[in-house]
């Protein structure tokens, strides 16, 4: 029902993207509200009463030590990981365990893994087309030139008859950040996207991430890359604990961060 | 060389050792390295030798091969009529026709099968036994027909016709590597060698331009002509298009079953006893029956016993470990004799089904467990990926886990094949006269043959080796061809 409410058509949703991103960040409208969200794992508390609001468009660094909670969160967003309490709203659809809001939910927000997680037995294209065929029944040929504009976008278009297997890392992940777009979701999720990669293609793939952010998509993104934190963050947040710590500009959280914690972290990693 | 570099410039690597090739090298070293492991190789030498040379002996001289000559057919289709050989005659022809177009579409992977397949054919078509002219005819039929289905379906190219020159150039590669290879350090045995493969090679590659020269086929006009009308005729055809192909195996299996069984009612197929349908017929026909069938049912099983609903998990867990904890020879029987006594007493189930059903069960309840294997061996991240791009549960399954998971048990597939192919001689249990059946009764059924079981067996043990062979050369084939281990 709430899925009927969403535009779907790329030219509809363009043409939105484009009048939002004229907006100054305070006044456009929270695509993401986390209220008191709690996760366990069986009697470990993950994730601890985290409540955040993202406007549309903005950009979000999430950071912290490892088994802080932040991966988890992120996997929340998609119901990758089901949230126990609290509620989670992706732009007007609260996540239940409906199966309509969670396909609609899924068809928004798109996901990019640490280990690229690209399908090995399938080429580059088809990696790219087969969910806008099967989900959004696409017909094969526009979801082909699609896929071939977006692997030109992230600077791969050679590579679209190839298996992953035969890519580099950087290449691959750019390939993965080329799937999640396919489906021209709304929300961009990042889950330590170069944490596995060679520190020759960490920048490759960073350079995707910079132009995506540039075209106006709203990103979560859990990384320790604290020079793109720096450049292309609009906020940053801090987690340790399950607990979503501090949260502010990067300018604030590199200069002066309110919390102790956050400071001891940020003179460890930088 | 690294030394006269500059300073600054990175040194070119090392070049790899130097290889202790030839063959009085390797076997210095790997079989007379020390005084024991020469008198054991001295030994076990002889052994081999000695052995090798009675079993040569007994093949040439001794063995009376009448008992498998002028009793072929019985081997082959039991005691199918005579009058009506031609039907399963046919049904070969079919099954070559679909080996040659799958062979026209994938080439490489289906290729040495199919070639195989020809030889092999041609070979028994032509040997010396008792068959009538027609079926011999028919038999080297299936090498053409073999043929016929490659040029529906291949894409030549003029330029890869003549195979002369591909030999020859191979063989000159090779004698030039030969000649690189500086004989005057070998000790002399290598050395001999070395020189007599080079006069050898030199008289191929003789040979081979000789013949190149000669056919040089695509100067040739009607050459030409013909490949260009095959190509075009391929195209018509469009026979390698996946749904086409998939068809064309369904209808011509079905074709090949209906003719061997019969039909009512149509003239010239009377049906069949199914009870007269024996020998490697009916061993194929059950293990073609039961590799297709299980496919699927294994497959259903393995999904139902990862299911989450508990009644379906619980269903496909007990069938699967019933299955598996009991013999196939057990099965078989109860299948026979146990299972009537539950049926209303006018129902009349054939032997044949029977034991084709119950082997495909028997079958699939392995599996399901190897599909079951295969599909955990799938990183948890494939489903999260495809969840996450909003795929739903079902094509989660049959677009990314389940063709991964299939995928990596290629190998195991094709075991569990060859196993279920020869368990099928396991049917004697309830009066078919399979293969084997068929060689104990020709044995202990003539008087003359009586002593000739070294035969018997000698040859059913090679036809079995043949096809299970086969299946494991194709599955080598489809393995490198979907590059298992590599991607």
């Amino acid at each position: 029902m709430a899925a009927s409410n969403q535009s779907n058509g790329p030219g509809a949703q363009a043409l939105d993207m484009d009048a939002v991103t004229r907006l100054p960040l305070e006044q456009r409208d929270d695509i993401i509200v986390c209220e008191h969200v709690h996760k366990w794992f069986g009697d470990f508390c993950a994730v601890r009463d985290v409540s955040m609001r993202v406007k549309r468009g903005e950009v979000v660094v999430i950071f912290g030590p490892s088994g802080s909670g932040k991966s988890t969160f992120i996997r929340m967003i998609n119901r990758l990981e089901e949230h126990q309490t609290g509620a989670i709203v992706v732009d007007g659809i609260e996540m239940t365990n409906d199966v309509r809001n969670l396909d609609a939910i899924r068809r928004e927000v798109g996901m990019v893994f640490q280990q690229f997680n690209l399908f090995p037995h399938m080429t580059v294209l088809n990696n790219i087309t087969l969910a806008p065929q099967r989900v959004r029944h696409v017909p094969r040929q526009e979801a082909e030139a699609a896929a071939r504009q977006l692997l030109e976008r992230v600077g791969i278009p050679e590579q679209a008859d190839k298996y992953p297997a035969e890519l580099s890392g950087g290449q691959q992940q750019r390939v993965a950040i080329a799937r999640a777009l396919a489906m021209q979701p709304q929300i961009m999720l990042f889950d330590e996207p170069t944490s596995a990669l060679d520190p020759e293609m960490i920048k490759e793939v960073l350079d995707a991430m910079r132009e995506l952010a540039a075209t106006g998509m709203t990103m979560l993104c859990v990384t320790h890359e604290m020079g793109f934190a720096r450049e292309v963050a609009d906020r940053m947040a801090f987690f340790d604990e399950g607990m979503l710590v501090e949260i502010g500009s990067p300018g604030q959280m590199f200069s002066n961060p309110k919390e102790e914690r956050t400071r001891m972290f940020l003179d460890q990693i930088l | 060389m690294s030394a006269a570099a500059p300073a600054q410039a990175m040194p070119p690597p090392p070049p790899p050792p130097a290889m202790t090739v030839g063959l009085v090298g390797w076997l210095r070293a790997n079989l007379f390295s020390s005084r024991v492991n020469s008198a054991l190789t001295v030994v076990l030498g002889a052994v081999l030798l000695w052995a090798l040379v009675s079993l040569v002996g007994w093949l040439l001289f001794a063995a009376d091969w009448a008992v498998v000559t002028t009793r072929t057919p019985l081997y082959l289709v039991g005691l199918y009529p005579a009058a009506e050989y031609w039907r399963p005659q046919a049904a070969l022809l079919l099954v070559c026709l679909l080996l040659g177009v799958t062979w026209g579409r994938w080439g490489r992977a289906a290729r040495g099968f199919a070639l195989g397949l020809g030889v092999v054919l041609l070979v028994v078509g032509l040997l010396p036994h008792g068959m009538q002219p027609l079926n011999r005819a028919l038999l080297l039929l299936n090498t053409a027909a073999l043929g016929l289905g490659y040029l529906l379906t291949a894409r030549l190219t003029l330029g890869r016709l003549p195979v002369f020159r591909r030999v020859a150039a191979a063989l000159h590669a090779r004698a030039a590597r030969l000649y690189l290879r500086r004989p005057n350090r070998l000790p002399p045995a290598a050395w001999l060698t070395v020189q007599a493969s080079r006069l050898l090679n030199a008289g191929a590659v003789g040979l081979g331009y000789l013949l190149t020269a000669w056919l040089a086929l695509e100067r040739r006009p009607w050459v030409r002509r013909a490949a260009a009308m095959q190509n075009a005729l391929a195209a018509r055809l469009a026979l390698g298009r996946p749904k086409r192909l998939a068809a064309l195996a369904i209808v011509s299996v079905i074709a090949a079953l209906l003719l061997i069984r019969g039909i009512e009612g149509v003239p010239g197929l009377t049906p069949v006893n199914t009870q007269d349908i024996g020998g490697l017929l009916l061993n194929l026909l059950l293990a073609l029956f039961g590799i297709v069938m299980s496919m699927p049912l294994g497959i259903a099983l393995a999904l139902g016993r990862r299911s989450n609903l508990p009644v379906v998990k619980m269903v496909c867990v007990g069938f699967i470990e019933l299955v598996r904890g009991v013999p196939l020879i057990t099965l078989l029987f109860m299948s026979r004799h146990i299972l009537p006594l539950t049926f209303p007493a006018n129902i009349h189930v054939d032997a044949l089904y029977l034991s084709a059903i119950t082997i495909t069960l028997f079958s699939s309840a392995y599996m399901a467990e190897n599909v079951r294997g295969g599909m955990a061996a799938v990183s948890e991240g494939q489903v999260e990926a495809a969840r996450a791009l909003g795929l739903r549960g079902w094509q989660t399954t049959l677009l990314v886990t389940l063709p991964q998971g299939l995928r990596n048990i290629i190998p195991a597939i094709v075991g569990q094949s060859i196993s279920l192919f020869k368990d099928t001689s396991l049917v004697f249990i309830i009066g078919m006269l399979d293969l084997v059946e068929m060689g104990r009764v020709t044995i202990q059924g003539n008087q003359e043959f009586l002593d000739n079981g070294r035969e018997v067996y000698v040859f059913i043990a090679l036809v079995f080796w043949v096809f299970t062979f086969s299946m494991s050369f194709v599955s080598r084939r489809i393995e490198r061809a979907l590059g298992v281990g590599r991607r």
